[in-house]
């Protein structure tokens, strides 16, 4: 198996593998979180200097891509607890 | 639950020699929400304003650029008589006015002549060192002068090559030269003056000497100032003195305002007028009776069927009780509901607080939280804060009672843990936790439930509670859409919904239970629901189905959120305590530090607590819980009057 000389060898042993792959979920769909969230909230920002009665619509469609850091973050509790 | 207030549609005709009137009476009962009327083809045209329009727009202008000038703001409201502040108006105005415009007139002046007096004051400046009257600079028949800056140095010697007849001041300082040659020997001093950068320096027109002048001037110069604060101090007083009429009369011109351009909004013809408008249906004897008697029933009022096209056109007020009211301050934000729809805001007074406690439950964080709203409740008389104060209090009631579930204060537990590696002490020595079952992934389930030690028991508890919101949201749609369409739409459209969920779940027991038959029931019940679904509406249906599974998921927010709020708590925790263990000094200087640390880290987890979990409740309220049966986008039920503050009739 690829990188299996890794798990067990000196830099990693299977808990530190665990542990980065949990890191890796939340940094990687947190990342991707904050790119759909900063697209979409410039444009509610900007439709809401337009007419302020956006706010709520333009929260909405801003935090809608929270939900990926969020199955990031049960994948991570997954990985340590399995 | 509840709708929007029944309205009824009412239409007032009558001749134009009573429209003032009639005006008056439903501006002063404050229930008629005017439809505008748009000119077509039936002859009506859209009026000119009263009489008074122009006057009071006129005197509104005017006391409106006083108050910002004078940087007036809303206060405690001091109520005045309508009448007695009517009669004396216009010669206050004209007396604040005038006061005003004179008072700022000469401190434009005074400004003028405080710059003036600076510009004099840089003319002077380079000349101080040299110190000569400035009269002596003038008036020669053959003497040439020199005055100015020069950027190298200068000495007699560089003059004395060229002539012995010359005078010298000179300041090495400030590089200040005025020179006094013969006319005939001023080009070739000129040229050797240019050499060393010379830069002519305009002399005074006033004579004197010039710290004489300086002196003088900065004398002037204070007296100014002076002047200038006193006026000041007197606008200040005129303010203090004039604040309440200020706002009193702003009010009632803004009524009268109101009052005379309301003709731009209604149809007339030569002699007569219509008005079309809304009223709530409990109303509507009081607006046809306040009508009849200003009018000594010369007009004629009368309501109008509503029409299902027009349903949804009609403008919404709430109807809500008094604690379920501040949650209208959540829907606006989101959409105020059609006049046809469900008013969800009795059921987000339960299932908002619900969620927010999920994530925060923490009883020293409620205390604290619940302490603010209520201090900023009293504090602000603001009737936008108020309803979000209350808000906040709901929320931290639920977190209060989350947090004695969850057994957490400030982040610490309360009851001592027995786990693998050994016993967790509590806060309260005594309170042992206590297992109820087993739960998830080799977890258990106790009480006080605490959930960094369960994370796979509340993820799945968590995902519960939304797919049973999700299917209250069902339910709320298959109420609204069997009233308007009919009982087929709303069970194609919601109740096939609940049928897939159904026929998800029995074939899951079944297979779970190794029971095959039972699973190819469920499994038949989950293809009928899905047909009814694109039944009802069409492919999109079924390709919405997998957004119910992320919906449900998206609930397992409230432990991630809750988690992060725990672990920052916690931390804080750690840090400040192992500051005090580890400070041997006798000074204590890190217990302190300790201190200081607990207190600024539990400060801002205490902001992020209104944040993150009122913006992630919110969230699911909107979100998943609005997505399956709310539309929004009702008009504002919008009465025309004026709810007065600083003055009565």
């Amino acid at each position: 198996m690829v990188g299996e000389e890794l798990v067990g060898g000196p830099f990693l042993d299977a808990d530190g593998m665990k542990a980065l792959g949990a890191a890796l979920a939340i940094t990687v769909t947190g990342l991707a979180s904050a790119w759909a969230e900063k697209e979409i909230g410039t444009a509610a920002i900007g439709a809401m200097a337009e007419n302020e009665g956006l706010f709520g619509k333009g929260l909405i469609l801003t935090v809608i891509p929270e939900t990926i850091v969020i199955f990031g973050l049960v994948v991570a509790l997954l990985i340590n607890s399995a | 639950m509840s709708r929007p207030k029944e309205m009824t549609r009412a239409v007032i005709v009558g001749h134009k020699s009573i429209l003032k009137e009639t005006i008056d009476s439903l501006h002063d009962t404050n229930l008629f929400h005017i439809e505008d009327f748009v000119e077509d083809e039936s002859g009506f045209k859209i009026s000119k304003p009263l009489k008074n329009a122009e006057e009071v727009s006129k005197k509104l202008v005017k006391i409106r650029s006083i108050a910002n000038y004078l940087g007036i703001v809303k206060k405690e409201p001091v109520v005045q008589k309508t009448d007695s502040v009517l009669r004396d108006l216009d010669s206050k105005l004209n007396e604040l006015d005038r006061a005003i415009a004179t008072k700022t007139e000469s401190i434009a002046q005074l400004d003028n002549e405080l710059k003036d007096l600076d510009s004099q004051k840089r003319e002077i400046l380079p000349y101080l060192s040299i110190n000569l009257d400035f009269d002596d600079y003038r008036g020669y028949e053959s003497l040439k002068v020199f005055a100015g800056m020069v950027k190298g140095s200068l000495d007699g010697s560089q003059i004395s090559s060229i002539t012995k007849a010359y005078e010298l001041y000179y300041d090495p300082q400030s590089k200040a030269v005025v020179l006094f040659v013969a006319k005939s020997d001023a080009d070739r001093v000129y040229e050797v003056l240019q050499d060393l950068g010379f830069r002519e320096l305009r002399v005074p027109e006033r004579g004197g000497v010039p710290s004489e002048l300086l002196r003088f001037i900065e004398q002037k110069e204070a007296e100014v100032t002076r002047k200038i604060e006193s006026l000041r101090v007197d606008i200040e007083s005129l303010k203090a003195k004039y604040a309440d009429f200020i706002l009193a009369s702003d009010e009632i011109l803004s009524i009268e305002s109101q009052k005379a351009e309301l003709p731009l909004r209604i149809a007339t013809s030569a002699n007569a007028f219509i008005i079309e408008g809304w009223t709530p249906t409990e109303d509507y004897d009081k607006v046809v009776s306040a009508v009849n008697s200003a009018t000594n029933g010369k007009a004629y009022v009368t309501s109008l069927e509503i029409d299902e096209e027009e349903e949804e056109h009609v403008p919404v007020e709430y109807n809500n009780s008094k604690i379920a009211a501040p949650m209208q301050q959540i829907m606006d934000l989101y959409s105020r509901p059609k006049y046809t729809e469900l008013d969800p805001s009795s059921v987000i007074l339960i299932t908002f607080p619900l969620m927010y406690g999920l994530i925060l439950g923490d009883i020293g964080y409620a205390l604290i939280l619940g302490a603010i709203a209520l201090a900023v409740k009293k504090a602000v008389k603001s009737d936008a804060v108020k309803p979000l104060m209350d808000i906040l209090i709901y929320c931290q009631i639920s977190t209060f009672i989350f947090g004695i579930i969850y057994g957490e204060f400030l982040g610490f537990s309360l009851a001592s843990l027995h786990t693998a590696h050994g016993v967790v002490p509590g806060l309260i020595p005594g309170w042992e936790t206590i297992v109820l079952f087993e739960g998830l992934g080799g977890e258990e389930f106790t009480f006080p439930v605490h959930r960094t030690h369960m994370v796979m028991t509340m993820i799945a508890a968590t995902v519960t509670i939304g797919l049973l919101q999700l299917n209250l949201g069902f339910l709320l749609g298959f109420a609204n859409i069997s009233r308007h369409h009919g009982m087929k739409h709303a069970v194609l459209e919601k109740g096939s919904w609940l049928v897939i969920q159904l026929g998800a779940l029995v074939a899951a027991i079944g297979y779970l239970g190794g029971n095959s038959g039972l699973a190819y029931v469920g499994a038949g019940i989950l293809v009928l629901g899905i047909v009814m679904l694109t039944m009802g509406e069409g492919i999109k249906g079924p390709i919405e189905l997998p957004s119910l599974m992320g919906n449900a998921l998206s609930y397992a927010r409230i432990i991630a959120v809750g988690l992060s709020s725990i672990y920052i708590a916690s931390t804080v925790n750690d840090i400040a305590f192992e500051m005090i263990w580890s400070d041997h000094s006798k000074i204590g200087f890190l217990a302190v530090a300790a201190i200081l640390v607990f207190i600024l880290g539990h400060a801002l987890n205490t902001v992020l607590s209104i944040i993150a979990p009122g913006l992630h409740a919110l969230r699911l309220q909107y979100v998943e819980f609005f997505g399956k049966f709310y539309e929004g986008g009702g008009r504002k039920y919008n009465p025309f009057g004026y709810i007065r503050k600083y003055t009565e009739e």
